[in-house]
């Protein structure tokens, strides 16, 4: 029963962390690479929040819109004269995360900072105590997913950015003006960036390099969700469920790499991933 | 020329005028140290205490009437750094020691050119014990010194039994975790799981679950420092984990700043800034009054590095020079009582040690709940006496 929930939790948290790379890679097919940057930056905005007095949970909403506009300017300045490149632009990203991580050193210093707990506590899930708060990673990334989809099934964006996927050149010819449709996108993908950063708080420690080791394993899952969130769903769940299995079962270390190596034998069965389930 | 000369006869007679200068000319400390990289954070409060320790013996008028200078260079906390660090003290700077709290990995990239350049070195870092070279002595703890006293505690007083290991995954991890098993099962209990994350790792899920599936008396980590230890902790507190709990990575700092995370948790050390001596008193007293605000903490590896200064200066007292054949002969004679108490590396080139085991308190502070004197190192070195 433990066991079910470790995984149930386990690939709402990767959910969680990989949407936002998830939303850039599917509309600009451009690997961001300064993913785990972003992630960063929203944790420190928890910590920012709470320097501040402010509500833990302010640190949601915080985190979206600082995170949101950071990403415009990313997008506009750095990544805009990259599209047509996209080798450069991994190039372009990865350097970018690396100038963002020291920024943050420059500005906090390097060591591990504090947050206040966003929920502590256990609940008693069938006769066994969990850890309260990934039950609430997992409705939060259960809501995150749900808001993902009515914005991209209900709304002008979604229905632009789905166009823009499918043909680009075709949707730049029927008027839809697909550089303001990227712009929005990068900013939402880094947005839910931080977001995921601040609802990553209460499991690890926050310090200028946390971003990286989330970042490989949110960019295998992309790599095998192929730009379908859907997908991602099943990505998550399959390889967090390995993830765990593994880890229980077998060895913690061997575990934690049961993602990449996965996410290989995966991609070289099936180039399109889980993107066609 | 003729202004220059007269300089020079200037100069010459001020240097008289002071007599604590004698004639000879300073005795250089190297000090070796990571400024950049892992160790980048403690590093500081080690230059604080070695500049302490100098200004201290110089305004008291030296060793044997030299005055003592301080040569710091950073190691970057790795080998390639340490190598690079050592050369340049050595051969370049010409220091006449070397006295240092380094990564592992720094120490023993660094040896050969102490070997080879023939200079004493004084290691003040703790580290996972068995690391031998007639030129070097340690000052610091070793796990046959850190452990015994969190596990007997948790024996005696808790009725222990059963224990569950996590560590990460590199040599100072395991090599603790190897020692506390043994150790555990030497005294008649039980480890029913032992289990290892990369030190890169930060989902501790699977082994949480496995921790409260064997439900032991007790539980002992030691991860590396910063990040991995704080994910742990606060994965540990989220999953309601209660049970007596040994960290042997976390120093004061961490536990202070994890604040209400840490609390209960049990660390053992060998300094503690609530030591209730005249000599750390006073130790402490004059750090914050020499570095005001710019203080950083003493701890565990910066107070080893300030008694080191100190008993270097007794053993090229008692050896009459700097020489390095007469000083290593010293040093194993010589004894400093400093803030940690009295200090003597006599026992194959590692020194008996009081040991603390402290309490992490609900505001991140640590109160000393047991004391353990003069714990052996053990045999470190049995080739070296």
């Amino acid at each position: 029963m433990l066991l079910i929930l470790d995984i149930l939790t386990t690939a709402g948290i990767l959910f969680v962390v990989s949407i936002g790379l998830l939303a850039v890679f599917g509309v600009l097919k451009i690997i961001n690479f300064a993913h785990g940057a972003w992630l960063t930056i929203g944790a420190y905005c928890a910590v920012v929040a709470a320097k501040l007095g402010l509500n833990p949970w302010a640190a949601l909403p915080l985190a979206f819109v600082i995170g949101g506009a950071l990403g415009g300017l990313a997008e506009h300045f750095i990544i805009r004269p990259l599209y047509r490149r996209p080798l450069d632009a991994i190039l372009a990203t990865w350097g970018l995360g690396i100038v963002i991580g020291q920024l943050i050193t420059l500005g906090f210093g390097r060591d591990v900072q504090m947050t206040p707990n966003l929920f502590s506590g256990t609940v008693e899930v069938f006769g066994a105590d969990y850890s309260a708060y990934r039950l609430v990673a997992l409705g939060a990334a259960v809501v995150i997913g749900v808001a993902f989809a009515l914005t991209i099934e209900g709304t002008r964006l979604g229905l632009s950015a789905r166009a823009v996927i499918m043909n680009e050149t075709l949707a730049r010819g029927l008027g839809i003006d697909t550089a303001r449709v990227r712009l929005f996108t990068f900013m939402i993908g880094a947005g839910l960036a931080a977001l995921a950063g601040v609802l990553l708080t209460p499991l690890t420690s926050v310090d200028p390099n946390m971003g990286v080791s989330w970042l490989i394993g949110a960019f295998m899952l992309v790599m095998v969700a192929d730009a379908s969130f859907l997908a991602l769903g099943v990505a998550c769940l399959v390889f967090g469920a390995a993830q765990v299995l593994i880890s229980t079962f077998v060895s913690p270390i061997l575990g934690s790499i049961a993602i990449a190596v996965l996410a290989a034998l995966v991609l070289r069965i099936s180039p399109k991933g889980f993107s066609r389930a | 020329m003729l202004k220059r000369h007269f300089a020079g006869v200037a100069a010459a007679l001020a240097l008289a005028a002071s007599p604590a200068f004698a004639a000879d000319k300073p005795i250089v400390i190297g000090v070796p140290v990571g400024l950049s990289g892992a160790n980048s954070v403690v590093a500081p409060s080690v230059v604080q205490s070695a500049e302490l320790a100098v200004e201290e013996i110089n305004a008291a008028g030296g060793v044997l009437g030299r005055q003592l200078k301080l040569e710091v260079a950073d190691d970057a906390s790795g080998a390639a750094g340490a190598q690079k660090a050592f050369d340049s003290l050595i051969y370049q700077k010409k220091v006449d020691v070397l006295i240092s709290m380094e990564t592992s990995a720094a120490r023993n990239a660094g040896l050969p050119a102490v070997t080879k350049g023939k200079v004493p070195y004084i290691y003040t870092s703790f580290y996972e014990g068995r690391s031998c070279n007639k030129n070097m002595f340690v000052n610091a703890w070793v796990p046959e010194q850190q452990v015994p006293p969190v596990v007997d505690a948790f024996a005696k007083d808790k009725g222990a039994k059963t224990y569950f290991l996590i560590g990460s995954d590199y040599a100072f991890g395991r090599g603790m975790l190897a020692f506390t098993k043994s150790y555990i099962e030497k005294i008649g209990g039980k480890v029913v799981g032992e289990e290892y994350l990369p030190m890169d790792g930060s989902d501790w899920t699977a082994i949480i679950s496995k921790l409260k599936d064997a439900k032991p008396d007790a539980l002992i980590t030691s991860t590396a420092g910063g990040a991995p230890n704080v994910t742990l902790t606060k994965q540990l507190r989220g999953a309601g984990v209660a049970l007596p709990y040994a960290n042997l990575a976390v120093d004061e700092g961490t536990a202070k700043s994890m604040g209400a995370d840490a609390e209960g948790v049990y660390l053992s050390a060998s300094y503690v800034t609530g030591i209730e001596s005249p000599e750390n008193k006073t130790f402490l007293a004059a750090m914050s009054k020499k570095f005001g605000a710019g203080l950083k903490t003493p701890n565990d590896l910066s107070v080893p590095q300030y008694e080191a200064i100190y008993l270097y200066k007794a053993a090229v007292e008692k050896a009459g020079g700097t020489e390095t054949a007469k000083v290593l002969e010293a040093l194993p004679t010589v004894s400093f009582t400093g803030p940690r108490g009295a200090i003597s590396m006599s026992k194959q080139h590692h020194a008996p040690l009081t040991m603390y085991l402290g309490q992490v308190q609900g505001d991140g502070s640590v109160k000393v709940v047991g004391s353990f004197k003069d714990v052996d190192p053990g045999e470190q070195c049995p080739k070296l006496n």
